[in-house]
């Protein structure tokens, strides 16, 4: 029999008052066998943990405990909710425990693995620290203490890596701004892969270079073209079947001595003097300094940095030729230096520099100058 | 004598025309001689504020004052009074004033100034951030855009000296060498002036801009289309070079040294290039740029027909240099 009392009301008589604490005994015995029997499932195993956090609940409810006494049904519930993989839930729980009462270990202990494991990592510490206050030689906690400097350690050293990585590629996108450089989207990657242009200790660039032989579509890439080396240096290496220039330099040994020069080359068209290089002008949008930003990070340890969408221009389509008539071949001078050709306004860099190979030689040659001929799309 | 000169000062600002001109071309005699300059003593200080009012005057006023400024700027101490009283804002607003007719006088007294860090601080504008450079850039426009053609009428000839003045200061290089603002690519190019002030001058800012080399190689190598001739063609003998190694040059190099040319005659010149050059092999994308274009193929030449003892020296300091930054031997060009 239940007498519910109003709030602000008093028990008047004595036998009220004999009731209601008859009825708080009840309650008191109840919340005690509702842990009891919440203690019990939890040993039972998995299947039986939601029956658990019942019976928790309910003694919670009860509302007739201690401080103390509460505490210990959060924490309990903490952990189960820990099993079941409600880490947000356990965090609360175990918060609410130690606020009941702040020396209760197990709620410690609770509290920091479901830190942990929400990737919490200064809650983590510092319920850690409360707890080897309380309990400085327990294992358990130590072991998590571990646990935790190690994921911070991590963490920050993730983080360093990814302002590296940043920095690098803002460091890039201003060093292309001073030299006028205009970035565009890459055209080749499917040749390529992912290739950047790399700063080095004196803050000069360096260019992986696609060579494209445009007769046949096949290619070459010379991995580092720094931008104060000129063309004819790179060109008497690829005609050569040995180095005769200087350190640092990456060979491009693609013909053994004897063999011809270029395997479908069988007219021998393209020796050296014949060799004449060409780069598209006016060959689509440039990218805006976070398109830019966006393309030097891809691949990164920074990638996921990238916004997605942003006003990207659809530069793919390589169809915005400026005459409308066919591509735009501009003559490379060779005796001039990377960095010479790239400031041209005309220029737009495709991700890395492209420039393509005609021999003076062959018949293509024609067609080539002719402007019939443009590059095969590659989807 | 005292009060003559107090008297002389207080005419530099008397209301009658004939007075303040006779008055200031006597203080400019005094200011001509060693003696007359110790005599002024603490009243120089005086008369710069009125010096300097006379300079937006008529010709026949403010070219006496100017000249009478110019000299008493020679002195370290006076100089810095005038920095401080900013001399650097007067002279530059009447120098760009539209009529102005004593430019080539004023462009000396900021010459003199700049040998004070304190007038370069002045002049370089650091310390106002929406005007910085602001002066630097108009000389150089003004340097850059007159010249030597007709004789004797080249008012900002000297620029080339306040250059090399605030090229010896780290925030003068900084700002001359900074890609967007394009300086350093519009002096190198008055290398070719005949102007032997100029020529010099230009060769002494590139080679303090120099050394800047370890911190803005790039912004000295981006400029290397203007840059390598300057610096290799005083220094490149005379002679006609061959087919075979001017095809290893880029072409305003290649061109320059196949035909007959004069020979830089100026020592100072080629040892500043020389020094300069140095300073840029000592970096690794310095050494490399250089191999690139040939170089040290064009130093073996000059070096072997050098008789001047200086320039010789210089030679040997980049040559050894050559050959102890670099490991590898290339197929012919080994200097020395």
């Amino acid at each position: 029999m239940a007498l519910l009392m109003d709030p602000g009301s008093e028990p008047i008589t004595n036998d009220e008052i004999v009731d209601l604490e008859a009825i708080a005994a009840l309650k008191e015995s109840a919340a005690i066998e509702l842990k009891e029997k919440g203690n019990e499932y939890v040993k039972k195993g998995k299947k039986h943990y939601s029956d658990a956090i019942d019976c928790y609940t309910r003694a919670i409810n009860q509302k007739a405990l201690s401080d103390p006494e509460n505490s210990i049904l959060y924490s309990n519930r903490a952990h189960v909710n820990l099993l079941l993989g409600n880490y947000r839930r356990s965090l609360q729980d175990a918060e609410e425990a130690i606020k009941l009462c702040s020396t209760n270990v197990k709620a410690l202990y609770r509290a920091v693995k479901a830190s942990l494991l929400l990737n919490l990592l200064d809650e983590a510490r510092s319920y850690c620290e409360k707890g080897l206050q309380q309990s400085p030689d327990n294992e358990e906690l130590k072991k998590l203490a571990k646990q935790i400097d190690a994921k911070k350690l991590e963490h920050e050293r993730r983080e360093a890596e990814v302002s590296k990585a940043v920095l690098a590629a803002k460091d890039i996108i201003s060093a292309l701004e001073d030299r006028q450089i205009k970035l565009g989207k890459a055209m080749y990657q499917e040749l390529t892969g992912i290739k950047k242009p790399v700063l080095d200790n004196n803050k000069i660039l360096h260019w992986p270079v696609v060579l494209l032989y445009a007769e046949v579509m096949s290619s070459d890439i010379i991995e580092d073209f720094c931008e104060t080396d000129m063309f004819s240096t790179h060109l008497d290496m690829i005609s050569l079947p040995y180095a005769c220039f200087l350190v640092n330099v990456s060979l491009l040994n693609m013909f053994s001595e004897g063999s011809p020069p270029l395997p479908w080359d069988t007219d021998n068209a393209y020796s050296r003097d014949a060799l004449e290089l060409y780069y598209e002008a006016d060959s689509g949008a440039s990218f805006s300094k976070k398109e830019a930003l966006n393309y030097l990070l891809e691949g990164t340890v920074a990638s996921h940095l990238e916004n997605s969408g942003g006003e990207e221009t659809d530069a793919a389509t390589r169809t915005s030729f400026s005459s409308g008539n066919g591509p735009k071949w501009v003559k490379v001078n060779e005796r001039r230096t990377l960095h010479d050709i790239l400031r041209n306004s005309d220029i737009i860099v495709p991700g890395i520099p492209v420039f393509f190979i005609v021999s003076k030689k062959s018949s293509f040659y024609r067609d080539f100058k002719s402007g019939n001929w443009s590059p095969p799309k590659i989807a | 004598m005292a009060t003559e000169l107090e008297e002389l000062i207080e005419f530099l600002s008397h209301d009658s025309p004939p007075i303040k001109k006779a008055a200031v071309n006597i203080f400019r005699d005094y200011t001509g001689s060693e003696d007359g300059l110790q005599s002024l003593g603490k009243y120089s200080a005086v008369a710069v504020p009125s010096l300097c009012r006379l300079l937006a005057e008529k010709k026949e006023v403010s070219e006496p004052a100017a000249e009478a400024l110019v000299n008493l700027s020679q002195v370290p101490d006076l100089a810095a009074k005038m920095v401080e009283m900013g001399i650097v804002k007067i002279v530059m607003d009447i120098l760009y004033k539209i009529d102005c007719d004593i430019k080539h006088l004023l462009v000396m007294l900021i010459v003199n100034i700049t040998q004070l860090d304190a007038g370069i601080e002045s002049l370089l504008q650091n310390g106002d951030e929406k005007m910085q450079g602001l002066y630097i850039m108009k000389l150089v426009r003004s340097f850059c855009g007159s010249s030597s053609e007709r004789k004797g009428d080249d008012p900002f000839e000297h620029v080339a000296s306040i250059l090399v003045n605030i090229s010896q200061k780290e925030a003068g290089r900084k700002l001359l060498l900074e890609p967007k603002r394009g300086l350093l690519k519009q002096i190198i190019r008055q290398f070719d002036s005949p102007s032997p002030l100029r020529k010099k001058g230009v060769s002494g800012t590139i080679r303090n801009c120099c050394f800047e080399a370890e911190n803005q190689l790039q912004n000295l190598l981006l400029v290397s289309e203007f840059l390598w001739p300057a610096l290799l063609l005083p220094v490149a003998g005379n002679k006609i070079y061959s087919e075979q190694d001017t095809s290893k040059m880029p072409p305003e190099l290649g061109n320059a040294l196949s035909i007959e040319r004069e020979a830089v005659d100026d020592p100072e010149i080629c040892v500043q290039a020389l020094d300069a050059i140095y300073l840029l092999v000592l970096q690794e994308a310095g050494r490399r740029a250089f191999w690139s274009i040939n170089g040290p193929r064009i130093l073996q030449v000059g070096y072997e027909n050098e008789e001047n003892p200086q320039v010789i020296e210089a030679f040997e300091r980049v040559g050894s240099l050559l050959i102890q930054e670099n490991g590898v031997d290339t197929d012919s060009t080994q200097a020395t």
